[in-house]
């Protein structure tokens, strides 16, 4: 199956002022050359990718393939830092993948200051504009298929893009570091949590059959076996009706039949809604990185350079 | 040749198999990373 790898941000630093420790800037350095050598074709800007300014970002994804992508990030004179967006084809389907950064209230600093020259300064729109006004570039201009933001910005940031921006059909958020999680469906889009601290990589499988909003296929999959449970419920409830003798009894299930197959009626309209209503389904997965899941001998060849085995750091 | 109607329905559907293997489902798949964090070596 056809696979775009993508990242959603706040990669390189463990922190906001990490960037003073010994080796920040060989782990960042390395990150981004490991990054475009597995093939992740964007990452969005965050508040973590930051720490050394926005000159190290580009100067060190000059030569790379991977994009680096913010659809607000400005400098003093509001010109963008960093493309908005990438469009690419994948398997057929025309993907387009908006990066968008943390709001800042004020400017700030665009990296560390450089004797005798003016200081570089930046600042974070506001998201949902930002996004809202990218996303329907894409639809209308670029005709893509789907619309995917990497949103490098606080979870609740990330809750009203998906919940207002009608033209996105998933936000994968990063910024606290929240782990692992559910697809979660808002009002338009679906956040998608990415994992964190390369501990696992997220794998949402797309199949697109015509136009209309992506349906969570395990969201199907609990209500059928809810459905299921409901229904085995119900067969039971009419039987105890059935040989119900007293009148306290044969109140007490009926209402209990009532009650189920109100329930029922309402799971099946949600399945028949599903199936009928959206030929795009989604299904997000992770594979844990852990032991069991081989290393690179090259590749950490270059991590023990930085980070020796049995450091304190490891 | 004097083709019933039945055999110009069997050919047209024929004709139209290939239209209708074509508009199969598109797949794909997305893979995420994200706040890695500056970790390079994750000890699961």
């Amino acid at each position: 199956m056809p696979v775009l790898v993508l990242d959603a941000g706040n990669a390189l630093f463990k922190s906001r002022d990490s960037g003073e420790a010994p080796d920040a800037k060989a782990r960042a350095e390395l990150l981004l050359s490991q990054m475009d050598a597995q093939g992740t074709a964007a990452m969005a800007v965050g508040e973590r990718d930051l720490v050394l300014g926005v000159d190290f970002l580009k100067k060190g994804t000059k030569k790379a393939k991977m994009k680096l992508l913010s659809a607000n990030l400005v400098d003093g004179e509001g010109k963008p830092y960093f493309p908005a967006s990438l469009v690419t084809d994948v398997g057929g389907v025309k993907v387009g993948v908006v990066g968008v950064s943390p709001a800042t209230e004020a400017p700030r600093p665009a990296g560390p200051p450089v004797k005798g020259k003016p200081q570089p300064m930046m600042r974070g729109l506001p998201v949902q504009p930002a996004v809202a006004a990218e996303a329907r570039r894409l639809r209308e201009q670029d005709k893509v298929d789907v619309v995917v933001v990497l949103a490098a910005v606080p979870y609740d940031e990330a809750l009203r893009v998906a919940a207002q921006a009608e033209n996105v059909d998933f936000v994968v958020q990063s910024h606290e570091g929240r782990g692992v999680g559910i697809a979660q469906r808002q009002a338009f889009a679906t956040v998608v949590p990415p994992g964190d601290r390369g501990r696992q990589l997220a794998r949402l499988e797309l199949t697109l059959d015509g136009p209309g909003r992506f349906v969570d296929i395990s969201e199907r999959e609990r209500t059928r076996q809810n459905l299921g449970i409901v229904e085995a419920n119900l067969a039971k409830a009419r039987e105890k009706l059935a040989s119900a003798t007293d009148d306290a009894s044969k109140q007490s299930y009926t209402q209990a039949v009532s009650s189920l197959e109100a329930r029922q009626a309402a799971l099946k309209k949600v399945l028949e809604g599903g199936a009928t209503s959206s030929g795009r389904t989604h299904l997000l997965s992770y594979t844990q990185l852990g032991a069991e899941v081989p290393g690179d001998p090259a590749v950490q060849k270059l991590v023990e350079r930085i980070e020796p085995p049995g450091s304190a750091a490891h | 040749m004097n083709l019933r109607p039945t055999r110009l329905a069997a050919l047209a559907l024929l004709l139209l198999l290939p239209l209708v293997a074509g508009a199969a489902p598109k797949q794909l798949v997305l893979l995420f990373t994200g706040d890695n964090g500056g970790e390079i070596a994750p000890c699961g």
